[in-house]
């Protein structure tokens, strides 16, 4: 797998790198700002690239900006955004950004190698990476009142599956993290589809994408 | 003593006038007596205008003084006037009402429109020290009043970019670090435990910084503007929002928090007191003003003085803006503000 970076700070661009090679992740080079991140994308040919939201010179929302650009001249381009804040904005820009596996994880996140590592391969293989106040944020707009609406006939362990499907995890994983077996998880799953009246299909991703396209619907 | 001396003397000045009133009652009095005995046509009135005459000029002149300094002299002369026209016009009734009435009104009339028009000319022309003084004072106010209002907006950004660069990102590079040994003690479990714990430490103060930054400004809002921002409340909000917005460059930043604010604060209160209603956002650049109008079509009667709209009012009028709330019962609610934005 091949990796870029495009982050201004140092110590985060250094500790990345550092954190990803690792776990056997090769980072094949480094960008500082926007228009750096074009030049590595266009010479490198990575499978993801790893953006910070905030880049020099505007530090606004610069990376987001470039890495759509990125991605619309490299279709299929995993790009992981890092930022710390969740701007439901940026993530929608994000998931409409066509072909290529779509990441949007808090910085802190970084901090849960596991659970970031993850997320990397995922998004490097096409997959989805939502981090969990993403999805909040998504389910809130889905959902304001919290009683309203579809979401309303799910049972809570339902909505905590449906929860970690559009963060984008596998059933293994979603098992994992309920303690739970995956016959179970699998059990929960046609459930919630077929509560949503939302086309039933053995694929992970294509479910997740399912999912997160019931909740931006709202 | 000053004050004692100046009391008595008008304790004295009133007493003559009572003693002035009192005898010209009595007079009015005793001539008309005196009339009705002896018949005749009725003159008393000729000696009751004679008495009334002191008075009139008395009130005339003291409203006249009240007036400020630089229209004394018209205040005067009008007051004057009116009085001499009164005479006369009781003069021109008691006479048989002819014509030449006419002419002393006139001439009145044409002096005091002559004063005013050159007492008018003149403050044009040269406003008095204490107007000149006031103006003054108002200019450096207002001036320095949005310039500390700027500074505030421009300060606040900076910490929030600096909590961002600083604080926030060595928090991240420190729960990093933790998580990169974490990982590495996999074989002693009670270890990994204390770092994990630790790491949690870190999450929650960088998501404390995080709330910090975000009350400062939304990232949109500091990102891409008013109407991006405005945009991304319609789409979050419970109720079915349309935004419309004529503005077609980025204002000042303590404007754009002040204007985001309005509407985030209408639509959340839309939200809450008028369920399923559908609301209206309006954002217009009118030469100079920028016009806020969050509008819905709920229950209505929101009561103005209401915390958060007494909250924002006071965030508008700092900036020398308006804002107005209509809430008739049953027709629903619209906020309306105004910011200069030069």
């Amino acid at each position: 797998m091949r990796v870029v970076i495009a982050e201004d700070q140092a110590l985060l661009r250094e500790g990345i790198t550092a954190l990803l090679r690792e776990q056997d992740i090769d980072v094949v080079a480094q960008a500082e700002d926007g228009p750096g991140l074009l030049r590595i994308v266009a010479g490198h040919k990575p499978d993801l690239a790893i953006v910070d939201v905030r880049l020099p010179p505007t530090f606004t929302d610069e990376g987001v900006r470039a890495a759509l650009e990125a991605r619309a001249r490299m279709p299929g381009l995993g790009v992981l955004i890092l930022s710390q804040y969740v701007e439901p904005v940026y993530t929608a820009e994000l998931l409409e950004s066509g072909e290529g596996g779509i990441g949007y994880l808090l910085k802190e996140r970084v901090g849960d190698v596991r659970a970031f590592v993850g997320a990397v391969q995922r998004v490097a293989a096409g997959g989805t990476a939502l981090d969990r106040e993403v999805v909040a944020e998504l389910v809130r707009s889905r959902d304001p009142g919290g009683e309203d609406g579809a979401l309303s006939a799910l049972t809570p362990r339902e909505r905590e599956v449906l929860g970690l499907m559009a963060e984008g995890r596998t059933n293994t994983a979603i098992a994992r993290a309920l303690v739970v077996t995956p016959g179970a998880v699998a059990k929960h799953i046609s459930n919630i589809f077929a509560k949503l009246d939302l086309p039933a299909t053995d694929e992970d991703h294509r479910r997740v994408l399912a999912v997160l396209a019931f909740l931006r619907a709202g | 003593m000053l004050d004692n001396d100046d009391t008595e003397r008008a304790i004295q000045w009133r007493g003559v006038r009572s003693v002035w009133s009192a005898l010209a009652m009595l007079a009015a009095i005793v001539v008309t007596i005196v009339w009705a005995a002896t018949g005749g046509a009725f003159w008393p009135v000729w000696v009751w205008l004679g008495l009334a005459v002191p008075f009139m000029f008395r009130a005339a002149l003291r409203s006249a003084r009240s007036a400020p300094r630089r229209w004394r002299a018209l205040a005067v002369q009008s007051a004057l006037s009116g009085v001499v026209a009164v005479i006369l016009i009781v003069v021109w009734a008691l006479t048989g009402a002819g014509f030449w009435l006419f002419w002393p009104l006139f001439g009145l009339g044409v002096a005091l429109a002559f004063h005013g028009l050159i007492v008018g000319m003149w403050s044009q022309l040269r406003p008095g020290p204490r107007e000149q003084a006031l103006e003054q004072r108002v200019d450096v106010l207002t001036r320095t009043r949005r310039g500390a209002l700027d500074v505030q907006a421009a300060e606040l950004r900076r910490i929030e970019r600096d909590l961002h660069d600083g604080a926030q990102a060595r928090l991240v590079a420190l729960s990093m670090q933790i998580g990169r040994a974490e990982d590495r003690l996999e074989d002693r479990p009670e270890l990994a435990e204390l770092l994990r714990s630790a790491r949690a430490e870190a999450s929650a103060a960088i998501g404390e910084l995080r709330d910090l930054a975000r009350g400062i400004a939304p990232p949109v809002l500091a990102d891409r503007g008013l109407v991006a921002a405005v945009d991304a409340l319609g789409k979050r909000s419970a109720l079915e929002v349309t935004v419309e917005a004529q503005v077609a460059r980025r204002l000042p930043p303590v404007i754009e928090s002040a204007a985001y604010f309005v509407v985030a604060e209408s639509l959340t209160n839309a939200a809450k007191h008028a369920r399923g209603a559908r609301a209206r956002v309006r954002l217009a650049d009118r030469g100079g003003r920028l016009v806020i109008v969050v509008s819905d079509d709920g229950p209505g009667g929101a009561v103005p003085t209401g915390g958060g709209l007494t909250g924002l009012r006071r965030r508008v009028e700092a900036l020398d803006g308006s804002l107005e709330v209509r809430s008739p019962a049953g027709a629903g609610t619209t906020i309306r503000a105004e910011l200069p934005c030069e």
